[in-house]
């Protein structure tokens, strides 16, 4: 056993031998691991790596003007390239008889790229570049920009390329001779140059969102935003980007000005950015703005644009495109974002009093509050909290009534599901408030003496939230984050103790934290710390299993393995294969890939699935079909119990679906429709993207299309039941193709 | 084992080739990791170890230079150097240094190896002994090092790490009958 000479000639004693046995026979258990941390730690150090070894240094993100950079930037910092790889040669150029190849190892048909890297396409020789460009295609249907470094092209898709989906690129390229002997014309090559890609998968959603009680969640790690120290009033978009504060780039006044600078936008000192998660600043939305706020929905945001003595507050897109050019307008400099109160009205303060406008820039009648601080509002929009020289009180927006606080209520917060929470300072320490109302608001939990709690931040499914406290001097003070349940309940630090952290801000889906952390010189960086929920769900558990069965059967299937796939199945779904509601088999070419658009939980142990099927031929994917499986545990196994298909669907031909997930958002849901291809926003309509009855009746619902995602968002209130989501044929990509078919499928709202 | 020509030629090729730093790490990020878990036996540290590792790995590579020892074991320093300052920075949080006593720690001890296995008692038993003589039995069991790379590792002579393998064997070989009698299992 003692097979390594080192441990045979220092472990003479046979007594020693059974550890040795022992310890030479086994390995220490697999440590625990987050397995997207592996990835996220290279795409950092890729990052740092190409700053440091490879390329040339870049010019930093506030030095680049246009807009149309910040794709390209975006991508560049993600710190990814794809490099096709297949050396293509083009035919040699008659003049120089020398071959110019399409230098590309390694990319064609490979698997798992990431949704976020530039394609880069080098090639060995000169070629007419401007051909080159001209030429080249992607599909699905994909925005893109363009620019070579040297001999290499590098394309740079406008937005993130969509999980789960075959690329297609295709390019003519046009070999030219050197300047010296040129070439009467550019010589085309016999054929174009296509390669395939395949996109990494995209986690499957969980059916019932965690729990972020302060018991389970975890601080697993935490990124720190590239110079974020310049960046200021951070907020969060519905889907999970930022929206930040920074500084205009070449409009700074020149510091020896000895006239004034001139009144204009130019003139102003900040840009609004949309940044994600990583730090990437991926487009200028605001020019001349400050103090961005999120509306609850609709993809819009509002901002103060200064204009010398006065600024006005706007509302764009995020695409950046203005909305409402003026809603108000005050004296003097904001100094906080304005308040969305729904998504049709604004709260906002003009030298100090409470102003209420609506989308229209009309003015809405409220009590005369001055003297206002703080204010938060209701995510219904019903309710705002505001601490004033009249004192601190919640008002009825639809009543206009106010109702008293507590004497010295402040840093007010609503939780998602309407819960009212405030602190009070008191004497040494602080008080935490909570409750449905400002009336019934009681106190939960108090901070240790010599803490003052601030910055109240809910989880997204109110069950906790995160404060800053603030302990010691003012000269030498220090700030944690501290997790609390919605009872005042497990009070717990999130994060390091030992760091100055401040200002939390739960993302959206609650798997990030924002916050701002003093760094070791002195200054304030932004950063995201990714949380873990420590315990799975036992619906979490379950639906694992169920998509572990359902793999099982897809990969017999793609094997080509009956037996193995029917083991997969109850007697009904049995019949319902063998009477053709679907093939278990490929009759003609084979199965290639699937994997899950869709999981919904039915009732308890019950689980319906929507898989996509690839098809290929000649080893390309052509076509696909959908079934929705039903998923029933039976004698603690999952098995598949009632199938249904749709008819096979092309590839190529149009934008197709990639993801459904229904979501509860507060009294709401949200139905999120995922495209592998950039659409024309204006084909996204109610019209275009419906949910039906059981009846076949349109219901009503708000929608709204994230373009950077592909993400069409149906926002609705459901009563428990069956419907349908279509998505018909008048959905166009970019350019102008249509969805092939009518897409549909089956949504279950729950009791 | 990477073929050591193999992997100079790549550790000089990441000293000025992105891809092939990151090619490193995905060659060494999971004993890396694994190592550093074994030291802290907390998943988020482990992973702010492993992070601070590749970066100062990135920041420094330049000055490494080919000593006749894998490359890894670079990395092993570092991680030991991440792990030790972490220490540093931790008030109340202290390591069992040499000839401290295992007794103090057997209740928790007992409570790990009610629940696992033969082989899996070992390896708790190892989390439990002195750091280096942990370290030396992690890096020679667990990741197949050298005695002479582990003394490069830890900065020890290779007579010290023979000290360290024998001492942590003994440690085991006692504790894991009494272990075992206290559990009444084989």
């Amino acid at each position: 056993m003692m097979d390594d000479p080192e441990l045979r000639e220092l472990f003479g004693d046979p007594a020693d031998q059974e550890v040795i046995d022992l310890l030479r026979a086994t390995r220490p258990a697999a440590p625990p691991l987050d397995p997207h941390f592996r990835n996220y730690l290279r795409a950092k150090l890729m990052t740092e790596a190409r700053d440091r070894l490879g390329e040339p240094a870049r010019r930093r993100w506030f030095q680049l003007g246009p807009v149309g950079m910040a794709p390209a930037m975006a991508a560049v910092a993600a710190g990814f390239l794809i490099v096709l790889g297949i050396e293509i040669y083009l035919h040699p150029s008659s003049t120089t008889g020398q071959a110019v190849a399409v230098n590309v190892v390694g990319i064609d048909n490979k698997k798992n790229v990431a949704t976020a890297e530039p394609i880069q396409i080098p090639f060995s020789g000169p070629v007419d570049k401007t051909a080159v460009q001209e030429s080249v295609v992607i599909q699905p249907a994909t925005a893109f920009t363009q620019h070579w470094e040297g001999q290499t092209l590098v394309i740079t898709p406008a937005h993130p390329l969509a999980p789960n989906t075959s690329y297609k690129v295709t390019l003519q390229p046009k070999a030219s001779a050197p300047a010296s002997q040129p070439l009467a014309s550019p010589q085309p090559v016999q054929r174009p140059v296509i390669v395939h890609f395949l996109t990494a998968p995209a986690p499957v959603p969980p059916v019932v969102p965690p729990s972020f009680k302060s018991g389970s969640v975890r601080y697993a790690y935490d990124n720190r935003l590239p110079e974020s120290s310049k960046l200021s009033s951070p907020t969060w978009t519905n889907d999970g980007q930022l929206l930040v504060t920074g500084p205009a780039d070449a409009a700074t006044p020149s510091t020896t000005a000895t006239t004034a600078p001139s009144v204009t936008t130019t003139a102003s000192t900040t840009n609004v950015w949309l940044m994600s998660t990583q730090g990437t600043l991926i487009r200028l939305v605001a020019p001349g703005g400050s103090y961005p706020s999120t509306a609850p929905s609709g993809g819009v945001f509002a901002d103060w644009q200064q204009r010398a003595d006065q600024a006005v507050l706007e509302v764009r897109d995020l695409q950046g495109t203005v909305q409402v050019a003026s809603v108000a307008t005050v004296s003097g400099h904001p100094d906080r974002p304005a308040v969305w109160l729904g998504s049709d009205r604004l709260a906002y303060l003009n030298d100090g009093a409470l102003r209420i406008v609506d989308l229209h820039g009309t003015a809405i009648a409220s009590p005369a509050l001055k003297g206002v601080g703080a204010m938060t509002a209701s995510g219904n929009g019903h309710f705002l909290a505001i601490a004033s020289d009249s004192g601190s009180l919640v008002l009825d927006l639809t009543s206009m009534t106010t109702t008293p606080l507590p004497a010295g209520a402040t840093g007010f917060a609503w939780s998602p599901s309407g819960q009212l929470t405030f602190v009070i300072p008191h004497g040494g320490s602080t008080d935490l408030y909570a409750g449905a109302d400002a009336r019934t608001a009681r106190k939960i939990a108090t901070s240790d003496a010599g803490e003052s709690w601030s910055d109240i931040s809910w989880a997204p499914d109110s069950t906790s939230l995160l404060v800053a406290s603030r302990s010691g001097s003012a000269n030498a003070s220090h700030s944690r984050l501290i997790l609390i349940n919605a009872d005042g309940s497990s009070p717990v630090t999130f994060g390091s103790s030992q760091r100055d952290y401040a200002s939390p801000q739960w993302s959206p889906r609650g798997d990030l934290v924002l916050f701002t952390r003093r760094d070791e010189a002195g200054g304030v960086s932004l950063w995201t710390a990714k949380d873990t929920v420590g315990q799975p769900s036992a619906v979490d558990n379950a639906e694992s299993q169920a998509l572990a069965e359902v793999d099982k059967f897809m990969q017999a299937r793609i094997k080509g393995d009956l037996t193995g796939a029917q083991a997969q199945l109850d007697a009904s779904a049995q019949q319902a294969y063998t009477s053709g509601a679907s093939a278990l088999l490929s009759p003609g070419a084979p199965f290639d890939r699937y994997y899950p658009v869709s999981v919904q939980l039915v009732a308890p142990n019950k689980f319906l699935i929507g898989a996509r099927v690839f098809i290929t031929r000649n080893g390309t994917e052509t076509s696909f079909f959908e079934e929705q499986l039903t998923v029933i545990l039976q004698d603690q196994r999952y098995l598949i119990d009632a199938v249904s298909a749709t008819p096979t669907v092309q590839l190529g031909h149009g934008p197709t679906v990639v993801s459904m997930e229904v979501r509860q958002n507060g009294q709401n849901q949200q139905v999120m429709v995922r495209f592998d291809s950039d659409l024309k926003p204006e084909t996204v309509s109610a019209d275009t993207i419906q949910i039906k009855d059981g009846q076949g009746n349109r219901l009503k619902a708000r929608v709204s299309f994230d373009p950077d995602a592909h993400l069409v968002t149906l926002e609705t209130k459901l009563p428990p039941g069956r419907y349908v989501l279509v998505v018909t044929t008048g959905v166009d990509d970019i350019n102008g193709s249509p969805v092939a078919q009518a897409y549909s499928s089956p949504l279950v709202i729950g009791g | 084992m990477p073929d050591s020509i193999e992997e100079r030629e790549l550790v000089e090729r990441a000293k000025r080739d992105p891809e092939a730093f990151g090619a490193l790490y995905d060659r060494y990020f999971p004993q890396i990791y694994r190592f550093a878990y074994s030291r802290v036996r907390d998943q988020s540290l482990a992973e702010d170890v492993t992070s601070e590792v590749f970066f100062k790995a990135l920041k420094h590579i330049n000055r490494y230079t080919y000593s006749g020892h894998p490359f890894s074991s670079w990395l092993y320093q570092i991680t030991l150097n991440a792990v030790a300052d972490h220490y540093r920075g931790q008030r109340g949080e202290v390591e069992l240094e040499e000839g401290s006593d295992m007794a103090s720690r057997e209740p928790a001890v007992v409570d790990e190896v009610v629940r696992r296995d033969r082989s899996r008692r070992v390896w708790s038993a190892i989390d439990q002994l002195p750091k280096h003589q942990r370290a030396a039995m992690v890096l020679k069991f667990g990741e197949d090092r050298k005695i002479e790379e582990i003394a490069v590792i830890l900065g020890k002579s290779s007579g010290a790490v023979k000290l360290l393998l024998h001492r942590g064997v003994e440690r085991l070989r006692r504790q894991l009958p009494q272990l075992e009698a206290e559990l009444g299992t084989p």
